[in-house]
């Protein structure tokens, strides 16, 4: 991020003389204001122990932060959290995007606008209301317990965590994230399909390829781009969860739903924090920002920003 | 013959499948419309529909030892000033950017993947440093802290989908007025905006649809109804005011339905600027 920054400044102090210039920077200075200069304050926050309430005077503590992420037991164990929702729920959203994706492109499906924009509507319910809605139905004597009684199985305690149901509440996280976002990857995923020149079925078609073989050999090869794009984001999307966790749990039963985002806010922002420091806040926020920033260069990599903007 | 019974069943089995998938959200509608005996039972059509949740929304209620709630007026008014202010602000500001980026190349192809990039940065690693500036300036807890922090989320959007827009208005219309005389600035704002029409209002739109539905930010710089936003609001509902599940229901409906409103308005712009394609 910031590598991207510095290389482009001497390019653009150049292009400054252009009075048109002057259009693009109340943007810059906005930009620069929102995420340059937090993170050279976090950089310069992680030396220093400090925090309004308890620990008012800025005191300079050395590497004393990074004695505690090391230490932190709950810091990791958030991060791993966050990585055990992403691998349940990535998966599952490609996977049922692509099925619904197929079903939409269907060429025996009408109306298949209609279900473009049907879909669109989890993706855009804000997701704390998301969260709201899916506490009552996964209450302990909710609808979802309700069907699961119906269909002659043991109903859950979804939502708390009583001894021997340790990762119910995790699972329920992914599920949302799930439900949220498959309609992000199907709709992604129609548009490629879509964009595969109609001749190549024909061709395959003439070869013998049906069905399965043809998503197999021609479907899924010729939208791979597409398909790498849309798994990394939802990663990179993955590590932001943190408005259905605050309306769902906030964070409980225990932490068994602390996810890193909700960690850096626990520690940063509320009384239950274990270690209340601005300067160690700082250090979990710029780990977020360093794993977030590797997988967005690699997005950035495989996305032909040249051609998208100027071709 | 066998092909319009498959035609047949493939959308009969397409309209289910979407239907069962909206369900949650379905319900969410039911339980808004229930009455206070009804508000946990297993199904989806209220047996004695009533607006009283509605109501009540609009005048705060009092439900004895199950927690009360106030009325959802100020929050409402916040998050539409907050979220008007930004999508107008943030709408022009991308609109501008993505002309000289366009159009000239300013900052080259780092600049564009550097806004762009910022799209997927996790806002709360960035909110501490915001958060205290926002304290120092004196607008904590105002709709002026939102509105200057909101661009985080909305200027790389509007940038990236004007980018698009801007690409698509035709070359040869503002060199002609560079021809005429005007100044490269005066060709934006005479020739290449009013050109970009729907595509200026998606964009508009668009940065309303993520402010409205933001979170974090509001949660974090604001604290009464003198900021307060109506997400912020209804989160309170999951911690203070008890399992008030109808009137938490029609808070849910209310603050969704506009956002699905103006997203079916605009889902083809939508899509593209989310998944970045050309």
């Amino acid at each position: 991020m910031i590598r991207y920054l510095s290389t482009s400044i001497s390019k653009t102090l150049r292009q400054l003389k252009r009075p048109v210039t002057l259009l693009a920077l109340p943007a810059i200075a906005f930009l620069i204001f929102l995420v340059i200069y937090p993170t050279v304050y976090l950089w310069g926050m992680i030396f220093f122990s400090f925090h309004p309430a308890r620990d008012p005077y800025p005191r300079f503590v050395g590497l004393e932060n990074f004695r505690i992420i090391l230490s932190d037991s709950e810091c990791w164990d958030s991060l791993l959290r966050t990585l055990l929702v992403l691998s349940m729920s990535v998966p599952a959203q490609i996977l049922l995007g692509i099925l619904l994706a197929l079903l939409f492109t269907s060429k025996y499906t009408r109306g298949s606008l209609l279900l473009r924009v049907l879909i669109l509507i989890p993706m855009m319910i804000p997701s704390v209301i998301i969260g709201l809605n899916w506490k009552t139905i996964l209450y302990s004597h909710g609808p979802f317990n309700e069907i699961l009684k119906s269909l002659g199985l043991e109903p859950q305690p979804w939502l708390s965590a009583p001894f021997g149901h340790p990762s119910n509440t995790l699972i329920c996280l992914a599920l949302l994230d799930v439900w949220q976002w498959t309609p992000f990857v199907t709709l992604a995923m129609v548009s490629a399909f879509e964009s595969i020149p109609k001749d190549v079925y024909e061709a395959a078609d003439i070869d013998g390829a049906k069905g399965f073989k043809m998503f197999r050999f021609i479907t899924l090869p010729m939208s791979k781009s597409t398909l790498v794009t849309i798994l990394l984001l939802r990663v990179v999307d993955s590590l932001k969860i943190f408005d259905t966790v605050y309306s769902l749990t906030y964070g409980g039963p225990g932490s068994s739903t602390t996810t890193y985002p909700f960690y850096i806010f626990k520690t940063g922002f509320t009384l239950m924090s274990l270690y209340p420091s601005y300067g160690y806040t700082a250090l979990l926020s710029l780990v977020l920002l360093g794993v977030a920033t590797v997988l967005t260069t690699i997005i950035m990599r495989i996305l032909k920003i040249e051609e998208i903007i100027w071709g | 013959m066998k092909r319009e019974g498959l035609t047949i069943a493939m959308t009969i089995i397409s309209f289910a499948v979407v239907l069962l998938y909206l369900s949650p959200f379905i319900w969410m509608i039911g339980v808004s419309f229930k009455p206070i005996a009804e508000w946990g039972a297993p199904y989806f059509l209220p047996q004695n529909p009533t607006l009283r949740n509605y109501m009540e929304l609009g005048t705060g209620a009092v439900y004895g030892v199950r927690g009360h709630f106030p009325a959802i007026i100020p929050y409402l008014i916040n998050s539409l000033v907050s979220s008007s202010v930004n999508s107008i602000l943030t709408a022009l500001l991308g609109a501008m950017i993505a002309y000289t980026i366009q159009r000239y190349r300013f900052g080259g192809t780092r600049l564009a993947t550097w806004i762009l990039s910022l799209r997927m940065i996790p806002p709360v690693a960035v909110m501490l440093p915001l958060v205290i500036i926002v304290k120092t300036l004196g607008i904590y807890d105002t709709v002026w802290g939102l509105i200057l922090i909101y661009p985080l989320i909305t200027l790389p959007l509007t940038t990236w989908l004007m980018m698009s827009v801007i690409k698509n208005v035709p070359r040869e219309t503002d060199e002609a007025a560079l021809v005429d005389g005007c100044t490269e600035i005066g060709a934006f704002f005479k020739i290449v905006l009013p050109q970009t029409g729907s595509g200026l209002a998606a964009s508009a739109t668009i940065a309303f649809l993520f402010s409205w539905s933001e979170f974090l930010i509001p949660l974090l710089l604001t604290q009464s109804e003198r900021g307060m936003t109506v997400t912020v609001f209804a989160a309170y509902f999951a911690q203070e005011y008890g399992v008030l599940w109808g009137p938490m229901s029609a808070a849910g409906v209310v603050i969704a339905l506009p956002v699905i409103v103006f997203a079916i308005a605009v889902h083809k712009y939508l899509v593209k600027g989310l998944i970045f394609a050309a």
